[in-house]
């Protein structure tokens, strides 16, 4: 299944480029001079299914192709494989804080408290660039005015977002975990599937025995989290492309976006593919701890 | 209606208004470079002050509404067009139409809208229509989801049945009581989340450069950009794009309450 919703979005991606006007030969400076060759090299003469086929083909085994712009010459592999690693870490982090606050607050607010629960929604709207401006602008400041009265010495990440450091990605992680309404909406699902669970008549059974429900509630609470952490998974990657860009971090996102003003296709098309594998991946596991959890969907029995 | 409610739909309503009609407006207050009055504070003539090429603050903040409102709403048409009638109709007839096109939702919903847009624009270059299309277009399988799902769920119940077993056709069934009835609210709110996410996308690529509206044309984006470093962070040239943007964002989540459904079942 997974495999197939890959094969879905490469088919789809590679009818997208077919649709577009012109090639990639237009591209190159001197693409005109050697189009006929590159036209055969690049299989641009073969008809839409053999094209999409031999590109499934090559990207299953880790062949995306050639760079046109972006690094001209270099397998598009090669260009993602360590930034790639870098995105993968921060939307890692991103989601497990964004989950562990959106809980924390469920948590806290069960059904009640509508004027904090209004605030969370209201601060977590603004988009990420705006976070993030407000917050690297704002650090800056700070740091600033506090050298300036001699209060401390001048850190080595000031100031952000130019030099690579831990304060700059851990504000990339915290803002992705708040910013375009990640955690009011996570905090809103999570509350939802709390009260569910709370009302359900297994607790009542298991209160009614004086068992203690906090664990048991927990465990029901995991699957919903669980679904929810790889619905939220794809949203955050958007974010995080915005958030490499604006705090000039050198991932997959940034790589995208200098890519798509190149034009480089390849590139930009790898980083799709891996994107899309990413989610994919991140519903595979939410799909693996609900079965981990609930026994009715084990074995062929229901 | 709660009172939230009301103030979003307001909000919304006004902002729209502006952006719709700013494209007809006399814009050389918002656009003519007068450096005598450059970066000057609020005063009546100039209501937010002047920028450092002394274009009013207040006029091209109005003008910028019209970077967003019109494609914004174009995005909102191509989404429900190409996700509502396919979502609805194969819902409905289910089989091994049904499946695939549920499939197709579900995989292409693995692309993350952010991405997506970009990909288009490195293959079809810049420009707001396209920015406008692909914005609807990468809403398709999360709206053709939601409506696949509900039509799914309720195209087995006994009204749907009783409506079959009267004798109404079926694209009475379909449109009025499954697709009109039972999933408006739905679609309404995904429209309005499409709309927020087309202000986020515009504000976002003119505020990083390179992609979207470009000085001299304002965009609330790149207001936010322009006139950095000039002047006081607290001043109310460089506050208003931000919270302008801020305030029509949380307005399209407060008009949504509007249309917020009893979760039954």
């Amino acid at each position: 299944m997974l495999a197939l919703s890959l094969v879905a979005v490469a088919t789809a991606v590679q009818l997208l480029l077919w649709a577009a006007p012109g090639d990639p030969i237009d591209l190159l400076p001197n693409g005109e001079e050697l189009r006929e060759q590159l036209s055969v090299e690049w299989g641009l003469d073969q008809p839409i299914a053999v094209r999409v086929l031999s590109y499934l083909a090559q990207a299953s085994t880790g062949n995306l192709g050639i760079s046109l712009a972006y690094r001209p010459g270099m397998p598009v592999i090669d260009v993602l494989l360590q930034p790639a690693l870098t995105s993968l870490g921060l939307l890692s982090g991103a989601v497990v804080l964004s989950l562990a606050w959106g809980t924390a607050l469920a948590v806290w607010t069960r059904g009640q408290r509508r004027q904090s629960r209004r605030l969370v929604r209201v601060l977590s709207v603004a988009p990420v660039f705006l976070l993030a401006h407000i917050g690297v602008h704002g650090i800056n400041e700070l740091t600033f005015s506090l050298i300036e009265a001699g209060n401390i010495a001048r850190p080595a990440w000031f100031a952000l977002p130019a030099e690579a450091s831990l304060v700059r990605s851990t504000l990339a992680i915290v803002l992705l975990a708040v910013g375009s309404g990640s955690l009011a909406e996570i905090h809103q699902e999570v509350e939802q599937a709390l009260l569910t669970i709370r009302r359900s008549g297994f607790v009542d059974a298991a209160r009614s025995r004086g068992e203690p429900t906090t664990l048991l509630i927990a465990r029901h609470l995991l699957i919903p989290v669980a679904s929810l952490a790889a619905a939220r998974t794809g949203f955050l990657l958007g974010g995080l492309v915005i958030l490499e860009k604006v705090l000039l971090i050198n991932g997959a996102g940034a790589i995208l976006w200098q890519a798509a003003l190149l034009r480089d296709v390849p590139v930009a098309l790898g980083i799709t593919l891996f994107s899309a594998a990413t989610v994919c991946l991140a519903r595979l596991a939410a799909d693996a701890v609900r079965i981990g959890l609930d026994p009715r969907l084990r074995g062929g029995s229901r | 209606m709660t009172y939230t409610a009301r103030v979003g739909i307001a909000v919304l309503v006004a902002v729209v208004a502006v952006g719709l009609t700013s494209p007809l407006g006399a814009w050389q207050a918002a656009l003519e470079v007068s450096p005598d009055i450059a970066g000057q504070g609020p005063s009546p003539a100039h209501w937010l002050g002047t920028d450092h090429l002394g274009r009013d603050v207040f006029a091209r903040l109005q003008l910028a509404a019209g970077a967003f409102a019109g494609p914004g709403l174009l995005a909102c048409a191509v989404a429900l067009v190409l996700a509502v009638p396919l979502a609805a109709v194969t819902a409905y007839r289910g089989g091994v139409v049904g499946s695939a096109t549920r499939f197709g939702f579900t995989s292409l919903a693995a692309i993350p809208r952010f991405v997506l847009v970009l990909l288009v624009l490195s293959i079809y270059g810049d420009s707001s229509v396209t920015l406008a299309l692909v914005a609807g277009v990468s809403y398709v399988p999360m709206l053709g989801e939601a409506v696949f799902e509900r039509i799914e769920r309720l195209r087995g119940e006994e009204y749907v049945l009783a409506s079959q077993a009267h004798g109404l056709s079926g694209a009475r069934i379909l449109w009025v009581h499954l697709v009109w009835a039972a999933c408006g609210r739905l679609i309404g709110r995904h429209l309005l989340a499409l709309f927020g996410f087309y202000l986020v996308l515009e504000t976002t690529l003119s505020y990083i450069g390179g992609f979207g509206v470009q000085e001299p044309t304002p965009s609330w984006g790149n207001m936010l950009v322009f006139e950095w470093g000039r002047r006081s962070v607290f001043d109310p040239a460089l506050l208003a794009p931000g919270l302008a943007l801020w305030l029509t964002l949380a307005a399209t989540g407060w008009a949504a309450e509007a249309l917020g459904e009893v979760e039954h079942g």
